[in-house]
């Protein structure tokens, strides 16, 4: 794991050390040959995780969101080239620095084998991405959401300290590979009941969990475009991850306590989803959609059943996808008219069809359209909630619904119509952009063929 | 103030608390307090004024009656043993009245009333010596009696202590104000941790003094003793402002940063104790100390307030010296990796 860990360090003497006109070059190409190497951990030969070291492993759902993370760092580095251009030389170092600082945790947390490691680097993350969106956002409301980010998720994490430690006073160990094979029923207790609770507030408040997601909208609509999608795609997939890993040693209680955060995301599935239907500002709408997303996969995480745990993994991989996508045509928006109200810049087909391309596509693969692996990932959910308790199909296919209407109102609001009268001075698409969508849409495309790399370690 | 009469001062202010750290003989290290609060006077009043009067006064004034108090400690520890040594306390009486002592030595709630008037009233050096320094003599003398304190007596101070470092910190804007509530709650999570496992409190406390060190160093090389002027350092030295935000978040216990890890090792020793609800709630009070240290941070770093000051190159009139900046904040931002060594203390 270190073939990745330390390029990925080394990208920030990189950074100093470069030029004025090759910083965002040399980032970008190492970043993505970075990607590569990563590539290689989806080959996952056997059931049983690649093991590294005795601090790193990897294994198949660790892999498809380690293959994520560093795919999109590369993306992040391109979106961002138009915002900084005009920043002093030091602040485009220093914002490629926290960048790079926050890829570093990202992987390693991904990687982890002890769950104290992973617990370090989980909060570790939380550095960067506060100093990402309080000093490079754009509107005065960032502090607040910078604020809210990180209260909201310490909140929930300092429980699971105490509760990580407490479980490694009982167990001996807390090394992920050991507690697998060593996994004993949890004796029912109150105190019991407060561990699982400690266990799982964290993820709960990272995901985010309906009642607890007051720290989302602010954070995706303040954060500059990198800091959304790196928000969006991958720290969101921290809660889910951390989810699917703890579980495996919350058995029994978690057949009754999790049901009052069954019943939170079923219906906050469906309250984010309509209150997408009457947003104004763009980010903010893609922001409630990755709510909604993640309640699915919240839903499938705690029904705990093989098919549900394929369904999350490969909703996971592609909502970080398609989310990210749907920032950068987001941020294109706002980068040409410098505000983030939907109507203002409509009828953009008319003046930029190839970026409408690209909105068609990641809407329709938002809206869950067949083949996509948004597709599988939402397929598998609702059918193993609908194997858990029937009636949760009325509020999975009301779900589906909603999502497609805001899906397509997203899109017929910015491309279809007349273009106001305003915006027909805009700059065309610039290469970089056109690229930028392809590298979120390639992948997307080609794992429709062959979803079985991402559907995690019940396939 | 006369160099050679400074010297002296801060010599005889060293030689107290080494008296006191070293000593085997109560009455030693009462004589070696009384040296260290007599010759500490005259440093806290190195600029003449009223308000620093004031503030000398009241440290005085507290400092003396928990010396006194500590001297009827030691001799009802005197009368109920019958020898001088410093091993535990063996009166509960006399342990719960020294507890008080040094926890009014220490400023715990609720003797903590004096800490933030006395660091507002005398200057950013004294201030330094007074918040980092004067804590290690008392906390030698905990370390030393830990075996027969009062447990409930002792965590309900050191609870109490960090919701009020916490909770009386947030209104504040005069950094030596934020810097006295601060080192009131990590008072608090030092002495919590005493009973189980005393090595941790040291640990806690080096990490602490460093912090504090660095702090206060950075504050005197921007020449700031409020928010507001603290807010002004992108003007003069753009780098102290990410300097004054790693300290801050290092400060406040966030990881990946080495504040985290007296923290860490205090809710796992807690923890192994069987006390689970006693970790978690200092951890979350400690989250209210990490509110204003943010609200520092972006009044300082992550923006830039509507100033007094546009011009890239504000006036400087000297430069201040600062001793041993950088190895500072090497140690009080980098050091948690190095946790894994912590083993070779057992």
């Amino acid at each position: 794991m270190l073939k990745i860990i330390i390029p990925t360090i080394m990208l920030m003497p990189l950074t100093w050390l470069s030029k004025k006109n090759m910083i965002w070059i040399n980032t970008t190409t190492y970043s993505l040959l970075i990607s590569l190497i990563s590539l290689s951990l989806l080959n996952q030969p056997s059931n049983n995780s690649l093991n590294f070291s005795l601090m790193f492993f990897s294994d198949p759902l660790s892999a498809p969101l380690l293959v994520l993370t560093t795919w999109l760092l590369p993306l992040m580095l391109m979106a961002s080239q138009h915002h900084l251009s005009k920043e002093p030389l030091i602040r485009k170092k220093l914002y490629i620095t926290m960048l790079t600082m926050l890829q570093t945790f990202l992987i390693m947390t991904f990687t982890a084998t002890e769950l104290i490691s992973f617990y370090i680097l989980f909060e570790a993350t939380l550095v960067p991405t506060l100093i990402i969106i309080t000093r490079w956002g754009n509107q005065t409301e960032r502090l607040n959401a910078g604020l809210y980010f990180l209260f909201y998720t310490l909140m929930g994490s300092l429980p699971l300290l105490v509760a990580l430690i407490s479980i490694q006073n009982l167990t001996g160990s807390l090394n992920f590979l050991l507690i697998q094979y060593w996994n004993q029923a949890l004796p029912d207790s109150w105190s019991n009941i407060f561990l699982w609770l400690a266990c799982m507030m964290a993820f709960m408040v990272k995901m985010p969990l309906y009642g607890l997601h007051l720290w989302l909208p602010k954070a995706h609509v303040e954060a500059p475009i990198a800091g959304s999608m790196v928000l969006a795609a991958i720290l969101l997939k921290l809660g889910g991850y951390g989810m699917l890993r703890i579980t495996t040693m919350l058995n029994p209680q978690t057949s009754f306590m999790a049901y009052p955060f069954l019943m939170l995301s079923l219906w906050g599935m469906i309250m984010t989803s309509s209150i997408c239907l009457r947003q104004t500002d763009l980010k903010s709408l893609i922001a409630y959609s990755s709510v909604s997303h993640m309640a699915l996969v919240i839903v499938a995480v705690l029904i705990q059943t093989p098919w549900s745990y394929m369904g999350a993994t490969a909703l996971m991989i592609a909502h970080g996808l398609t989310s990210s996508m749907l920032f950068c045509l987001a941020n294109s928006n706002y980068e040409r008219t410098h505000s983030r109200t939907m109507i203002l810049a409509r009828g953009l087909q008319t003046l930029l069809p190839l970026m409408a391309a690209w909105w068609l596509l990641a809407s329709l693969t938002n809206l869950a359209l067949p083949p996509s692996i948004n597709l599988i990932g939402e397929l598998f959910v609702v059918m193993s909630s609908f194997s858990w308790s029937n009636i949760t199909i009325i509020l999975m296919g009301a779900n589906i619904t909603i999502t497609a209407l805001y899906s397509l109102y997203m899109l017929i609001t910015t491309q279809r119509g007349k273009y106001t009268h305003h915006i027909n001075n805009i700059k065309p698409s610039f290469t970089r952009e056109n690229a930028l969508m392809a590298l979120h849409m390639t992948p997307l495309l080609l794992l429709s063929l062959n979803p079985k790399i991402i559907l995690g370690f019940t396939y | 103030m006369n160099p050679l009469i400074f010297t002296t001062i801060l010599m005889t202010v060293l030689l107290g608390t080494m008296i006191v750290m070293m000593s085997s003989h109560w009455l030693m290290i009462w004589i070696g307090f009384e040296m260290n609060l007599l010759a500490i006077i005259p440093i806290l009043m190195k600029k003449y004024n009223p308000r620093t009067m004031e503030a000398s006064t009241k440290y005085f004034l507290t400092q003396a009656t928990a010396s006194m108090l500590l001297m009827m400690a030691i001799i009802i520890n005197l009368m109920h043993s019958g020898q001088w040594t410093i091993t535990k306390v063996f009166n509960p009486t006399a342990s719960i009245i020294m507890t008080s002592a040094l926890a009014m030595k220490l400023g715990l709630t609720p003797f903590h009333f004096w800490v933030p008037e006395v660091t507002q009233g005398i200057s950013l050096t004294s201030g330094l010596i007074l918040l980092t320094w004067q804590k290690l003599a008392p906390m030698s003398i905990l370390y030393q009696i830990s075996p027969s304190i009062n447990l409930n007596i002792l965590l309900t101070m050191a609870v109490l202590s960090i919701l009020v470092g916490g909770w009386g910190g947030l209104n504040q804007t005069q950094l030596r104000k934020i810097m006295a509530y601060s080192s009131i709650a990590h008072m608090g999570w030092m002495t919590a941790v005493l009973v189980y496992n005393p090595t941790l409190t040291m640990l806690n406390m080096l990490i602490y003094i460093m912090m504090t060190l660095t702090m206060f160093m950075l504050f005197i090389h921007s020449s700031s003793t409020t928010m507001l002027s603290l807010s002004h350092t992108w003007n003069k030295t753009p780098l102290t402002t990410t300097l004054i935000l790693i300290t801050l978040l290092s400060m406040g216990g966030l990881p990946p940063l080495s504040g985290f890890m007296p923290k860490w090792m205090i809710i796992q020793e807690l923890t192994k104790n069987s006390s689970i609800i006693l970790p978690t709630l200092m951890a979350i009070m400690a989250l209210l100390n990490l509110y204003f240290y943010m609200r520092l941070t972006y009044s300082t770093s992550l923006t830039m307030f509507p100033s007094t000051n546009n011009m890239k190159m504000k006036w400087q009139f000297e430069t201040k010296r600062i001793t041993l900046l950088p190895p500072l904040i090497v140690m009080s931002s980098l050091l948690l990796p190095l946790t894994p060594m912590l083993s070779i203390l057992d």
